[in-house]
């Protein structure tokens, strides 16, 4: 084996043998995991039942009811959704379940229409709490009909924080909110809800309280004025189709789909990973060297291989490291993807929704499309640029505090393709994107980012020969810089004597 | 015998800093040449310039018989001055991962780096890791990975730095083991008993100059035999000795005689007999290496370690 091979495959080892390469492994699968399934859990289990106080001050006073029945039905559609979720990886193989047909059917008739069809060992359901739950309203909020001398008492009362007894249990609770409803202003004008609570952030029990509301008022404005709520009702519901066709596509198939819709944006995906690769794999090789360095190990390795070889050996060594760490991320991604939709059961409500669809297009995208031989390309042309570009600088400095001043810089200069991730997708051959396209630095990220939108050949046969002969520069200045300060001690290189290294003779 | 190593008239300079300055040396096959100079005395310049990693300025250098040690890096071992290993891989591990890079079939490597370990009583440590030795066992896997691979030269930077008086024992051992097998080493030091002990030639550098080239006979010889001389009457001048070249009068009836180069002590007491002077001491101090050091090198080693 020849010594760059050989100290490439010991660069890759004494890599691949670190706690810090197997966590980049696990990291970006684990962080798809979490940022998918967190914050489903987090609605699931995390939001605790808000309690209301509910006060109708309506001259009719059947606002409180219109409100309580909307939010019943709310409830019933939520349970319905969390029943049909769990039944769904629990039915008979070759059953399915009812289509959704907007009718709401509540969980408890949805469990006695599928009771044949589930598995005997699938167990109960357990519903979920309630989102929101009134309270029984205490003697000492009474409406009496002043509403500064009830609001005063209302604000109070929650200032306080004073407990009410819950409807359902009837053991005291704190209240999140207290809505009181007034009639409006004028005749037929809206009711006016005034919501009283300190928390901002949450607005989906007003939002639901002023739907209610709002659907109760329409609805019996529409019956005042002689029209037939229902008809109204059906009317509404009517939405124009859209249907979605790119002229790029072949003849007959122009309608786009999800395939489509992953095209578009999986190289925006794409790019996060080749930064991060190109970004981690760079430190990767700049520890390392820093190592070598800073215990001598450099002088061994250079009596016994030139320089050359063991810049292009470290090189060729990390690379693989990173090739590794973003096949690993590529495939865990399909993978986990895979598991959420199986493990979800949408495959058995819905098996031609998108979601049922979804890792099998991602598997067939990275398998039919340029996306992963683009991928592999740019990861290749972009590692070279700036690992050498760190290589050289870390040959120069003895410690990381030290080196860590170079790549400060660089990490900034890296930051224009990470910024600008989310806008090329959106005009990928725009003039923007085109102007970055031709920055040898940015070309890898945003010509990835442009591989989707079918960029002029000028675009990607220039930016690519503009590439390759940019990192054979920078490989041979590079080269030059590390020659000469591989063995250097004392103070840092400045950038006159790095440029007498890379222009001078010999 | 062959000449594996010869340096001729060559100079370093670093900016306007003169590292090595017209230093030659010639090194015999089979031999150990020490390589002896105080801090800054351009001592890893020049082994580094013997090894390729720098290029002189000017002056001639033949290694194995190559202008460049660069072609004939195989047949070379190195062991730098500032000690260490990658802390994570094993010791067999490392020992022919440098073998390798010298030329080394992975086999054979690992078979050497497995019996280096066992030959110098570090078998049990084959499969730990680096950084679980000590810094003396360290040391030794160092210099074993620096010769695993057969070398015909092996140069040494300051190899016995920072190992205790057993560990130095040891390395001794792998000097003298190696010059049994054949090979030709360098040596760098400032610990003279050392040198004194092992070897062959030496060569004492200062300022970046070689001051002395030649064995360590030849290197006592430069100084002369000195002898502490007392009389009982403080008053009594023992007159000219035979072979006495200088005669310090140190105090009363105390005095420090120069031999001349070759002169017989024996004679300079039996002439004190036959003039009845009645001595109460006679010392005589042989010219060891460290008074060679001292005396070649000590009014530039101090300016050196100021600078």
């Amino acid at each position: 084996m020849s010594p760059a091979l050989l100290i490439a495959a010991r660069e890759f080892l004494g890599n691949a043998r670190t706690r810090g390469f197997w966590f980049g492994i696990l990291m970006v699968p684990l962080l798809w995991v979490i940022a998918s399934q967190v914050p489903l859990w987090l609605a699931r289990k995390g939001t605790p039942t808000r309690h209301f106080a509910l006060f109708d001050a309506t001259r009719t006073g059947g606002s409180a009811g219109v409100i309580l029945r909307h939010l019943r039905r709310m409830e019933e559609r939520r349970g319905s959704m969390r029943f049909r979720e769990w039944a769904a990886p629990r039915l008979l193989p070759g059953r399915s379940l009812p289509t959704i047909d907007g009718s709401g059917t509540s969980w408890p008739d949805l469990r006695s229409q599928v009771a044949g069809s589930m598995r005997p060992d699938a167990g109960g359901f357990t519903p979920p709490e309630p989102l929101h739950r009134p309270v029984v309203l205490p003697a000492g909020l009474a409406w009496r009909g002043d509403l500064a001398d009830f609001e005063g008492r209302l604000r109070d009362w929650l200032r306080e924080g004073r407990p009410c007894p819950a409807e359902d249990r009837g053991e005291p609770v704190v209240l999140f909110a207290a809505a009181l409803v007034l009639d409006g202003e004028g005749p037929g004008d809206p009711p006016v809800l005034r919501f009283w609570s300190d928390n901002q952030a949450d607005t989906s029990l007003r939002d639901a309280m002023a739907e209610a509301l709002s659907r109760e008022h329409r609805r019996a404005e529409y019956g005042r004025r002689g029209v037939d709520p229902a008809l109204v009702g059906q009317v509404e519901a009517a939405r124009a189709r859209v249907v979605d066709l790119n002229p790029r596509k072949a003849a007959g198939q122009e309608q786009v789909g999800l395939a489509d819709q992953l095209r578009q944006w999986a190289p925006s995906v794409f790019v996060y990973l080749l930064w991060i690769a190109v970004f981690a794999v760079s430190q990767m090789l700049l520890n390392s060297l820093i190592e070598e360095r800073s215990n001598r190990i450099l002088e061994v390795l250079v009596s016994s291989v030139t320089p050359l070889q063991l810049m292009v050996g470290k090189l060729l060594g990390v690379a693989a490291v990173g090739a590794v760490m973003a096949l690993a991320w590529i495939g865990s991604l399909v993978l986990v993807t895979a598991w959420m939709v199986g493990s979800s059961g949408i495959a058995a409500v819905a098996p031609d929704s998108a979601i049922a669809r979804l890792p099998l297009e991602l598997a067939t995208l990275l398998g039919d499309s340029w996306i992963l031989p683009a991928f592999g390309l740019y990861f290749v042309l972009g590692y070279l640029f700036y690992s050498a570009v760190i290589l050289a600088l870390g040959s120069t400095c003895s410690d990381l505090k030290e080196a860590q001043n170079f790549t400060g810089v660089i990490a900034l200069f890296m930051m224009v393709p990470l910024v600008s991730i989310t806008f090329i997708p959106k005009d990928p051959n725009g003039p923007i994107a085109t102007c970055l396209s031709w920055i040898p630095p940015y070309t890898p990220f945003v010509m990835m980012n442009r591989v989707a939108a079918s960029p002029p050949w000028f675009d990607v046969v220039g930016t690519l020969v503009l590439l390759v002969i940019s990192d054979i520069l920078v490989l041979w200045a590079c080269a030059r810089v590390f020659r000469r300060a591989v063995l250097r001690t004392g103070q840092p290189a400045s950038l006159a004597q790095l440029a007498r290294w890379i222009f001078g003779r010999g | 015998m062959p000449v594996v190593l010869e340096l001729e008239r060559v100079s370093k300079s670093f900016g306007d800093f003169r590292a090595v300055c017209d230093l030659s040396l010639r090194v015999e096959r089979g031999s150990v040449h020490g390589f002896l100079g105080p801090n800054g005395a351009g001592k890893t310049t020049s082994l580094r310039m013997i090894l390729g990693m720098l290029l002189p300025d000017s002056g001639r250098l033949s290694v194995l018989g190559s202008p460049s040690a660069l072609a004939v890096r195989d047949r070379v071992g190195y062991l730098p001055e500032e000690k260490g290993l990658y802390r994570s891989m094993r010791c067999a591990e490392v020992i022919a991962y440098f073998a390798r890079l010298k030329g080394l079939g992975r086999s054979e490597a690992t078979r050497r780096a497995r019996s280096l370990l066992e030959r110098h009583g570090l078998g049990a440590f084959a499969m730990a890791k680096v950084e679980t030795l000590s810094k003396g066992m360290g040391q030794k896997v160092q210099v074993l990975a620096s010769i695993a691979h057969g070398p015909e030269l092996v140069i040494l930077d300051e190899p016995f730095s920072g190992l205790d008086p057993v560990n130095q024992q040891v390395l001794e051992e792998i000097v003298s083991d190696l010059k049994a097998r054949g090979a030709t080493i360098l040596f760098s030091t400032h610990v003279m008993a050392q040198a004194e002990r092992l070897c062959d030639r030496l060569s004492i550098l200062g300022g970046g100059r070689g001051l002395f080239e030649g064995t360590v006979p030849e290197a006592r010889r430069l100084l002369p035999v000195r002898i502490a001389l007392e009389t009982s009457d403080p008053s009594a001048d023992p007159g000219p000795l035979p072979g006495v070249v200088v005669r310090d009068r140190l105090g009363a009836g105390r005095w420090s005689l120069a031999l001349a180069v070759g002169a017989d002590p024996g004679s300079v007491l039996e002439a004190c007999f036959e003039r009845s002077i009645r001595l109460r001491r006679f010392d005589v101090h042989e010219t060891d290496l460290h008074d060679v050091f001292v005396h070649l090198v000590g009014p530039g080693a101090r300016e050196a370690s100021m600078r």
